[in-house]
């Protein structure tokens, strides 16, 4: 079986390009900490001493969070939006983005995760808020 | 479908009572730095609030996505004969998390892994998203003390004492830890027991043990015989020339002693009495001192009868036998400190006096009564 002499450029390319891309990762510090993938990827059995894999993974969870995030952000403006004229004057003074368990289940639903919640669970819609622009 | 108008779950129940179920078990710092990851990164996503359940929700499947990450890529080294994970691994296993949705040449089943869709979706990513550090520093966690082995006989530099002993063993420690041993002599007998023999022997052991069992003896016998502070007092007023505060006499003895007639009766006779006259003219004697001597005669029987149980021992000498073993803890064992006597057993019990002690009372806090509801007949006295 011989190869064409273009497929095999093509990979030495690929190759060169994906270790060029593990090396630039050891500049990008992602929001989720390596100390935190290493803990979790150690409890599942992986065993690697090379610190690019466990960017590489801390990244592709990054980019996953980041996609469900803005699914749900999604998924509350079109709720906001939807929302009659009358109720609409009353948001307007709290016009806040609140990540809620309706959003997230819908966002997460496209990637394969059924998350089920309680129907009347009492959660409180302000958290995360600073205390002094509480109202409750 | 409503909820009848009931409260909610958080609400039906007792405050303090309401406890998180834990997913993970003992995990919680680091699903506390999850969260906080998450909302970081939600954050930057455009979101300015969030509800709790929904923070936690999220951190659980990001905790569930890197755990199987890990999982997928440790199978795919052991299905290729391997125990560390390479990047073709990761590469795999973060297709597996993405087959679901689908990504750029998923359908190609000879795909070339570094020209993966997974991977220039990351490459985009990272290209495009503004990097945002982690809020807190933290420390590598869990901490876990790395174990420093005993050096090998090769690593020492040394030959192993024996041809069947390989040079990569641990070699032994220093042979004054275990050669020389304090436990065990010559004789193979303990060396507490040779201490016990020897003292034996010179009969030093008996004596500190006997010396402690005649001071305990020495001492029971000095509580019995020591005289009750109340009767020294007693006889102090007594010596003063006090009759009505004299020390009572004995049940045995008949005498009384004689009291002065009233002052009222005779006026004469009080002139030349002055314990009489300081009595009824400058202060009027009190119930209590009235009838203490009939309180210090129930006293004095009582002392009597415990000072003749006492007497006997005091006479006799308690006999102390010892018997010494090596191998028992207690080195003496008293045999008969205190023998049991007939004679102890005539003395007349405790409860056997309580009837007249209890006629007595009954007498005493009638004239008490008396005395108090109509005092004018006390100053008369």
């Amino acid at each position: 079986m011989n190869q064409n002499p273009q497929s095999s450029e093509g990979r030495n390319d690929d190759d060169s390009a994906l270790s060029d891309f593990l090396a630039s990762l050891m500049d990008y510090t992602p929001t989720i900490p390596d100390e935190l993938v290493e803990h979790y990827l150690a409890k599942s059995g992986f065993q690697c001493p090379d610190v690019r894999l466990t960017r590489l993974v801390a990244v592709a969870t990054q980019k996953f969070v980041a996609e469900v995030a803005g699914d749900a952000l999604q998924h509350c403006k079109a709720r906001q939006a939807t929302i009659p004229k009358d109720k609409r004057d009353k948001q307007q003074k709290d016009k806040r983005l609140v990540l809620t368990m309706e959003d997230l289940s819908k966002a997460l639903r496209e990637y394969g995760v059924n998350l089920k919640h309680q129907e009347y669970f009492a959660d409180s819609p302000s958290t995360g808020m600073d205390p002094a622009t509480r109202e409750e | 479908m409503s909820n009848g108008g009931g409260k909610t779950g958080r609400q039906l129940e007792q405050p303090g009572t309401w406890r998180r179920r834990k997913v993970g078990g003992g995990d919680d710092y680091a699903r506390a730095i999850a969260k906080i990851a998450v909302a970081q990164v939600c954050e930057g996503e455009g979101f300015q609030a969030f509800q709790q359940s929904a923070l936690e929700a999220l951190s659980d499947v990001v905790v569930r996505y890197i755990l199987n990450v890990g999982k997928s890529a440790h199978c795919h080294a052991n299905l290729s004969g391997r125990t560390e994970c390479n990047a073709f691994d990761v590469i795999q296993g973060l297709e597996d998390m993405g087959s679901v949705q689908g990504f750029a040449g998923a359908a190609d089943v000879d795909h070339c892994l570094e020209s993966s869709g997974v991977i220039r979706e990351i490459v985009h990513f990272v290209n495009d998203a503004e990097p945002v550090m982690f809020a807190h520093p933290i420390p590598r966690f869990p901490v876990v003390k790395e174990r420093v082995p005993n050096p090998s006989f090769l690593q020492k530099g040394e030959e192993p004492p024996g041809e069947h002993i390989p040079a990569w063993l641990p070699a032994f420690p220093d042979p004054q830890t275990y050669s020389q041993s304090p436990a065990v002599n010559g004789r193979g007998t303990e060396p507490r027991a040779v201490k016990f023999d020897q003292e034996r022997e010179s009969g030093k052991g008996e004596w500190p043990a006997l010396n402690l069992q005649q001071q305990m003896v020495s001492n029971m016998f000095e509580k019995s015989a020591s005289i009750d502070p109340a009767d020294a007092k007693a006889k102090r007023v007594a010596a003063e020339g006090n009759p009505f505060l004299a020390a009572p006499l004995k049940i045995e003895d008949k005498e009384v002693a004689s009291v002065p007639p009233p002052a009222k009766l005779f006026n004469d006779e009080a002139l030349d009495n002055p314990v009489v006259e300081n009595l009824v003219e400058n202060e009027p004697i009190s119930a209590l001192e009235t009838f203490a001597p009939a309180i210090e005669a129930m006293k004095s029987t009582i002392c009597d009868s415990k000072e003749d149980q006492t007497k006997f021992c005091a006479n006799e000498k308690p006999t102390v036998r010892f018997k010494i073993g090596i191998k028992n803890k207690l080195l003496g064992k008293s045999i008969g400190l205190i023998p049991q006597k007939e004679e102890h057993e005539k003395t007349l019990p405790w409860f056997a006096m309580e009837d007249e002690k209890d006629d007595r009372k009954r007498r005493a806090e009638k004239i008490l009564r008396e005395s108090l509801e109509n005092p004018d007949q006390l100053v008369q006295l």
